[in-house]
């Protein structure tokens, strides 16, 4: 059973607006495949080409090596599951399970038997004759992905199948998720805006922006080794110091930050640095750490502006002395502890250092980023170099 | 409902519309009622005898029905005409209701309407009347099937119930499209997309989810439909054939020119209780209450 999904050069357009710019993306049968992006960056439009429910401006679906081209949603061997569910209310729950059974001219006793064993895997064994509308929202839940599972789909297509859930039971549903994955072996397309659920589930994920793919990689590869602007800002948490490039040597990079100086990092994935060249310095919070003075490696002077603890760690905003600029910082649970001590507090002065190994350096190429206090994809034009000097930056020494 | 009014209005307010509501509902539509039961079981006397020793109460007026084959037969196929009156109509409506509520954009579907809704600007009998004209032995539909080569000679339409069926369908599409409309509008598109997701074909979709979510707007028309048609008057009266009549004919008989108001008042009881028969059986049928069709 070959559940693999190749897009070819898909192109998406709504009379003026590309809604997916060309796309092409090999998705390997029972890979757990998720596309990670911010609201409106295209990425139900990309299922429903997938579902068929919409057909491709240009380029073409293909599933299981089969062009999808002129198949329509009833005859393609997928299965969606709908951001709101779209269980049928008037029906029982083996009822809905056994809607797709039915179609097919499957006869009752062996969709019975089929029903049973699909409730069995979601756990909800007995609550068969029920009426959907009498479920909880959990119960809801994996009522919809029994119904699509019955169809034996090759791929599996789940539209922010969580977002209705609250917290505790969306994460208990993401490893539900991925359980099932395992055990069904189907190719898994998930679509979320969290990138939480993508990190955690998925064997790749593409993050997309504005109807374009940034990165298709492994999750780890995604935080460790973003690709552009964009995908460092918006998986995990980034600080962002703009810079320009000074020389490059394999993957060191040596960046001229301004008025923090010179700084080292590593050249960010197929990143083209020439000398001279705009670029940012990406740096997580939880690889800045306190150094003391004159040790060696990167140095940056900072005001601790605010402390917050948050249990196994200790997060801190803190302002650059040079730049003005913000720089968040996260402290694992050793150094927290010093926190109780008496140190850490706001208005002291530390030096942060970092191992230039986890500094990603990437060409400022104007690639959508997000904003880091609306959570807004903002467009930054390339080339305007220099300190963004953050707003309600009045006095560094306030605090 | 009163405590709801009383909230909104205050108590003297909530009152006097109360009030008003039962007055109008006692003045206006209760009493008449009775007193039209009194004159069907009254006998029709001269003046000079009612209140005399022959007045009294009696069935005499509803066993006329059952002894009159022609007057029965025409009951019974009121009956029945107006039932395909209703499912024609229904055949007619859905359709045209699934469309504007599901395909069409807002821009078709509001053109649509209107020109669903812009015929009814005009009466009722001039409306029934175009149909004659186009019905007509020598008139405009045969004269197109006829240069079509669809047909040899002229068809006589108006010959029968056919132009009667045609006739109550248009007059009444009205009171099945919107009723359906607003059942199929608040259906949730991704029922129909998940059907669809699920291997369903067109039909399917439509006999296990939109049809089953549509039943209380299917009951609501065909109720409606159905009232009017047997209760209709002019649309019989201009393109039926003297050998189609309808039973609210002969109770314009009694009354207008019978000069017996109490046969007449017997025979317009009946119909109200065909109605109401109807009207029961299809809610039973649809599994739906008087709630679900006030809606
Ligand atoms: N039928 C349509 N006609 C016109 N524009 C559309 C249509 N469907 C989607 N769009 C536009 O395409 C873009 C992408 O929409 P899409 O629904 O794929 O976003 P999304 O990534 O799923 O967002 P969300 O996370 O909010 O669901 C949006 O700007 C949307 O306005
Ligand atoms: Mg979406």
């Amino acid at each position: 059973m070959d559940g693999s999904v190749k897009l070819d050069e898909v192109v998406m357009r709504f009379g003026d607006f590309t809604a997916i710019e060309p796309t092409t993306l090999a998705i390997e049968s029972g890979e757990f495949f998720s596309f990670l992006g911010p609201s409106g960056c295209g990425k139900t439009t990309l299922l429903n080409i997938v579902s068929g429910f919409l057909t491709p401006s240009e380029g073409q679906v293909l599933i299981g090596g089969e062009p999808m081209a002129g198949v329509p949603v009833n005859r393609r061997p997928t299965a969606m599951i709908f951001q709101n569910l779209a269980l049928f209310p008037l029906m029982t729950v083996f009822e809905n399970i056994e809607f797709g059974l039915e179609v097919r001219g499957v006869d009752k006793r062996t969709r019975r038997e089929a029903s049973e064993r699909l409730l069995s895997l979601v756990a909800l064994e007995g609550s068969g004759p029920k009426l959907v509308t009498e479920l909880s929202g959990g119960q809801k839940q994996r009522i919809a992905i029994a119904r699509a599972l019955a169809v034996e789909p090759r791929v599996l297509l789940l539209d922010e199948p969580l977002s209705a859930l609250d917290l505790k039971l969306r994460q208990h549903m993401r490893a539900e998720l991925k359980a099932i994955q395992r055990k069904t072996g189907i190719t898994f397309i998930y679509i979320t805006h969290d990138q939480g659920e993508a990190l955690t589930m998925s064997d790749r994920v593409a993050v997309m922006s504005a109807g374009r793919i940034q990165q298709v990689a492994d999750p780890m590869t995604l935080y460790r080794s973003p690709s552009t602007g964009f995908v460092a800002s918006f998986v995990g948490e980034n600080n962002r110091l703009e810079a320009k490039v000074i020389d490059r040597q394999g993957e060191r990079v040596r960046v001229d930050a301004g008025l923090l100086g010179e700084l080292p990092g590593r050249a960010g994935a197929q990143a083209p640095l020439g000398n001279g060249q705009a670029a940012a310095l990406y740096i997580r919070p939880e690889h800045l750490r306190p150094v003391t003075q004159g040790a060696s490696g990167p140095q940056l002077e900072v005001d601790i502006v605010s402390v917050q603890f948050e249990g196994a760690s200790l997060m801190l905003q803190t302002r650059l002395v040079a730049s003005a600029e913000l720089l968040r910082v996260q402290l694992g649970s050793e150094l927290a502890k010093r926190a109780s001590t008496g140190s850490f507090q706001p208005g002291e002065r530390i030096i942060l250092g970092y191992d230039p190994d986890d500094a990603v350096v990437l060409p400022d190429d104007g690639s959508p980023r997000l904003d880091e206090e609306t959570g807004e994809v903002v467009e930054t034009t390339a080339g305007t170099a220099g300190a963004v000097q953050p707003s309600g930056g009045a006095d560094v020494r306030s605090a | 409902m009163f405590a709801q009014l009383k909230a909104r209005f205050g108590g003297p307010l909530a009152m006097a519309m109360l009030t008003l509501l039962g007055m109008w509902l006692i003045v206006m539509v209760t009493l008449p009622q009775l007193q039209m039961i009194d004159y069907s079981l009254r006998p029709n006397l001269l003046p000079a005898e009612v209140g005399g020793p022959k007045d009294g109460w009696t069935l005499d007026n509803y066993v006329t029905l059952f002894n009159n084959d022609i007057h029965r037969g025409i009951f019974f196929k009121t009956l029945w005409s107006s039932i395909l009156v209703t499912v024609l109509t229904l055949i007619v409506s859905y359709p045209l209701a699934y469309y504007l509520a599901k395909v069409a954009t807002p821009r078709q579907a509001a053109l649509c309407l209107l020109m669903l809704i812009v015929p009814f600007w005009i009466n009722e009998i001039l409306r029934t009347y175009s149909w004659f004209i186009i019905l007509a032995f020598r008139g405009p539909l045969n004269e197109i099937l006829l240069a079509l080569g669809l047909i040899e000679r002229p068809i006589r339409f108006l010959n029968g119930d056919a132009g009667v069926m045609v006739g109550m369908v248009y007059a009444y599409i009205l009171f099945m499209v919107f009723p359906l409309y607003n059942a199929i509008e608040s259906l949730d598109d991704n029922q129909i997309r998940a059907a669809r997701d699920l291997g369903a074909g067109t039909l399917r979709t439509h006999r296990r989810i939109v049809i089953p979510h549509a039943k209380p707007g299917i009951a609501t028309g065909s109720i409606m439909t159905f009232m009017l048609a047997a209760g209709s008057y002019a649309v019989p009266a201009l393109l039926g054939s003297p050998g189609s009549r309808w039973f609210t004919q002969i109770i314009y008989n009694w009354f207008f020119e019978g000069g017996n108001w109490n046969q007449g008042a017997a025979y317009a009881f009946l119909l109200l209780v065909l109605c109401i028969g109807f009207m029961s059986l299809v809610m039973k049928f649809f599994k739906v209450g008087l709630g679900d069709i006030a809606k």
